[in-house]
């Protein structure tokens, strides 16, 4: 048992104007649990500190909240390895989401992300024809297995900044559960979903790799990156998102350094003439300042090795 | 105003199963849940489903249905039984064709893992996350019927007018608001009771709602002293570690390291049912052969690779809630709480004694686990009466004219929970539930005997009279869980009082309730259902209705 003080967001719109911090202290395990403390002090102390949770073992997604600045389950968060200098465990509501009631938040829009997607098998012949099983291969079933952990807590939707700048964007949880059925070697409608998920911002994903942490292992960036891969291996490029990637891939295969004008040219299209034109002012204001990039860029001398490397990892170039 | 032809209560596998069936018969249905649907803990199921799909072994539905039949030491119903295990393989095969993603065998047919009781391989299972897979395909199916989900509404009474069902009253969580939810067929769904005890592998969302709200509006309880203790969970915080881990070959050991299991399963060792491990693992603590109260999971000899790929959310769990590695560490586990054979009494239909109510899944009782279920047999159990119930309650809502109003029960629930909520002076109910968890863990647990429940069973008279004052602290409209949480209390309350009268009340053993002043099982006087009817007091309990034989006749149940 140690003394630890719970320094919380409260909020309740009902008849607060504005949020507020309560610090609870509890004599409690550090080995314990975040959940556990939060559970605690609502038992033992004021019963009025709400959060949702239900199963304490990872699997219902129930209490991802931020903890420290982090946003985690709390119940997968051990009280020892987010303790501060002064004993305190800093805790407030998911980053990304309006509060509803102290942790609990609006998960609406979140869930909004899955409806959008059709998030069900449609498949490719009918239930009919198949008395038994369809069989696939154990290979097969085994690249759905990272996003079937998926229990969307919506922990990597709010750690993505592309979400909090721009509230549309899909989010890291619903294009891995694309990318669950775009893999799906029963799924009949691969460049359907993946036509979809280009829509809904797909390359609107910044790589920033937040969402890499995952308390499940889905590892969302990764699957991120392998929807872009079967979306341009589908030859859906004709938007600015693909170009951008597939122009920048190729200046430095070409010349072993990005070639930002090309970037810009082939981002917006060579023959989009009212889109370069409507970049053309911001072009003339970075010339006036000298900010203009080099127009004539030479490969470096050992772009062959580069060259190598995109051969090797089979880079798609434009 | 709410209102739809079906209305399920509950959003796990029971009650999303049957919502899809009633949504593809072309129903109006409409799920009612606490939760979100994927936040149930249907999804915390590791191990399995069973179907006798014989992709491994030559297997039938009759061998699974013996299986079950002796596993419940011969108090399940046969004929549900075989209803269930007859309708198994086509049911995992309806979840394969909607896209669950099973584990598979080389030439790509459902893969099948052992399991405890089990007369040959039939566990059909995905890694060790089978019910998540299975809850997030029944999420799509509703999300593809566009079937309305009512989420966190949390439902508080039943709705009889004219002596049928009429939907619930739910409290929405949201804006603290009581709902008339009325419907001609009323679906309950809603799981387990696992918070009766203080240790359990059950989320803090298991609070038998949907029995206590039947219990209450009439529809006795049946078998509830029949309650199974997991012989896996962890010790520290009772979380699941799944019998899937024996299944794949893991060792029970004592603190000698001895491979305790064959002295009292000489044939099964470790893979004997769940009632029979758990005695074992208890008698080795009580006679001084645990270590700090508890005994080991081996899984070393499986080898890292077999861990990591079949059984890599328990080696996490271990890891998080111990600090050990189960690739090079046994892991000290003991019995706890996991679940209840009894609940809501239904026919083979899952038809309730009020027309109009059906009950499918944990909160159910069929009875197709008798005194002891199998592992592998919940998950099929929800996925089988679900459809069925949805199915029979389909049939039904053509026989009916427009959906009734109760809206005197809703008049008399926004009484109650205005009295609730104005009360002041009692009991915080966090101190309440704690005295009933003591109660229970104390002297109704894994041995039983005279003495142990009758102090049981005067714990809980005190508690339910000071559940009658138990306040809250939290008085607001907006997501109030303090509310939510006592009237969790109630109901488990009213359960844990059944509990602790059946088991005082049958003067046998059977299955999990072990009595060490009874300690045979007595076929001449037992085999017979405990019905638990509400007084609003102590339970009144009949036991009228007979055990269901079709082919077996009771004999000794070895492993």
């Amino acid at each position: 048992m140690s003394k630890i003080t719970l320094d919380l967001f409260r909020f309740d719109p009902a008849v607060d104007a504005e949020p507020h911090r309560d610090r609870v202290d509890i004599d409690f395990p550090e080995t314990s649990t975040v959940l556990d403390a939060l559970e605690y002090a609502k038992a033992e102390v004021d019963g009025s500190i709400s959060f949702r949770r239900s199963c304490r073992s990872a699997i219902c997604g129930s209490c991802s909240m931020n903890i420290n600045g982090v946003t985690g389950l709390a119940c997968k968060t051990p009280i020892s390895t987010v303790l501060r200098a002064d004993r305190s465990v800093r805790i407030d509501p998911m980053p990304n989401f309006q509060p509803m009631k102290d942790m609990v938040v609006h998960m609406d829009p979140f869930w909004d992300k899955y409806s959008r997607l059709k998030p069900y098998l449609q498949p490719k012949d009918k239930d009919e024809d198949h008395e038994r099983e369809r069989r696939v291969s154990p290979e097969d079933m085994r690249k759905l297995v990272a996003v079937a952990n998926c229990v969307m807590c919506a922990t990597c939707y709010a750690l993505c900044p592309v979400v909090s700048v721009d509230p549309s964007f899909a989010g890291p949880a619903a294009i891995s559960y694309a990318y669950r059925f775009i893999e799906d070697v029963r799924d009949d409608k691969r460049k359907e979903r993946l036509g979809q998920i280009s829509d809904d911002y797909l390359w609107l994903c910044a790589h920033c790799y937040a969402c890499s942490y995952c308390p499940k292992h889905v590892e969302p960036h990764d699957r991120i990156i392998d929807t872009k891969r079967a979306s341009v291996k589908e030859g859906l490029i004709d938007a600015a998102g693909p170009r951008h990637a597939l122009v920048f891939a190729k200046t430095v295969k070409q010349k072993g350094v990005l070639d930002e004008n090309e970037v810009v040219v082939g981002t917006v299209g060579r023959f989009n003439f009212r889109g370069l034109a409507a970049i053309a002012p911001l072009g003339l204001r970075m010339a006036i300042k000298g900010k203009i990039p080099p127009l004539i860029l030479h490969p470096i001398d050992k772009v062959g090795e580069v060259r190598t490397i995109f051969d090797t990892l089979e880079v798609p170039v434009a | 105003m709410i209102q739809h032809d079906v209305v399920v209560v509950g959003g796990g596998l029971a009650g999303m199963r049957a919502a899809v069936e009633a949504a593809e018969a072309g129903a109006d249905v409409a799920i009612v849940s606490k939760m979100h649907p994927v936040r149930s803990h249907s999804g915390a199921a590791q191990g399995g489903i069973n179907a006798a799909l014989g992709n491994r072994e030559d297997d039938s539905p009759e061998n699974h249905a013996f299986d079950c039949v002796k596993g419940s030491d011969y108090l399940g119903d046969q004929d549900a039984i075989e209803a269930m295990t007859d309708d198994a393989p086509r049911q995992i095969v309806w979840l394969e064709h909607r896209g669950c993603i099973f584990s598979r065998m080389p030439d790509g047919r459902i893969a099948q893992r052992p399991f405890g009781g089990a007369g040959s391989p039939r566990t059909c299972y995905s890694a060790d996350v089978t019910g998540l897979v299975i809850l997030h395909t029944l999420w799509e199916q509703l999300e593809r019927f566009g079937v309305k989900v009512y989420e966190e509404y949390f439902a508080t009474a039943l709705c009889v007018e004219d002596g049928v069902g009429a939907g619930v009253v739910a409290y929405n969580m949201r804006t603290g608001e009581l709902e008339l939810v009325s419907a001609k067929a009323t679906i309950f769904a809603t799981g387990g009771l696992g918070r009766v005890y203080a240790k359990t592998t059950n989320g803090y969302a298991s609070t038998g709602d949907g029995m206590a709200i039947a219990y209450r509006a009439g529809i006795p309880l049946m078998d509830m002293e029949f309650v199974q203790f997991h012989p896996t969970s962890l010790k520290v915080n009772g979380v699941l570690l799944s019998e899937a881990a024996r299944g794949e070959g893991a060792y029970l050991l004592n603190k000698d390291g001895e491979r305790f299991m064959f002295k009292y399963a000489p044939n099964k060792g470790e893979l004997a049912s769940r009632d029979v491990v758990s005695r074992a693992e208890w008698t080795e603590i009580l006679e001084g052969r645990g270590v700090d109260g508890c005994v080991f999971l081996d899984l070393r000899h499986l080898g890292r690779e077999k861990i990591l790929e079949r059984l890599p959310q328990i080696r996490e769990l271990a890891l998080d809630a111990t600090g050990l590695d189960a690739i090079d560490t046994p892991i000290p586990i003991l019995p706890g709480m996991h679940y209840a054979m009894g609940g809501i009494e239904t026919d083979k239909f899952g038809a309730t004694k009020i027309p109009g109510v059906y009950a499918a899944g944990e909160c159910a009782c069929v009875s197709v686990h008798g005194a002891n279920r199998l592992g592998g047999n919940s998950l099929l159990e929800t996925i089988v009466f679900g459809s069925r119930s949805a199915r029979h309650a389909v049939e039904y809502i053509k026989s009916q004219g427009s959906v009734r109003r109760s809206d005197r029960t809703l008049q008399s629930e926004q009484e109650r929970i205005a009295g609730i909520l104005a009360r002041s002076g009692g009991e915080r109910h966090s101190q309440v539930r704690k005295a009933m968890n003591a109660a229970m863990s104390e002297n109704v647990f894994i041995f039983r005997d005279a003495a142990g429940l009758g102090t049981a069973v005067d714990a809980l008279r005190k508690v339910r009279d000071s559940a009658k004052t138990m306040t809250v602290a939290d008085k607001s409209k907006t997501f109030n869980t303090d509310l939510v949480g006592l009237l969790e209390t109630e109901f488990l309350v009213d359960i844990a009082q059944a509990i602790a009268h059946g088991a005082l009340s049958r003067t046998e053993s059977r299955g999990a309730q072990a009595r060490t002043d009874f300690p045979d099982r007595d076929d001449e006087k037992w085999l017979v259902h405990s019905r638990f009817n509400y007084t609003g007091d102590d339970p009144r309990i009949d036991y009228d209705r007979k055990v269901t034989m079709t082919k077996w006749e009771p004999t000794v149940r070895t492993y």
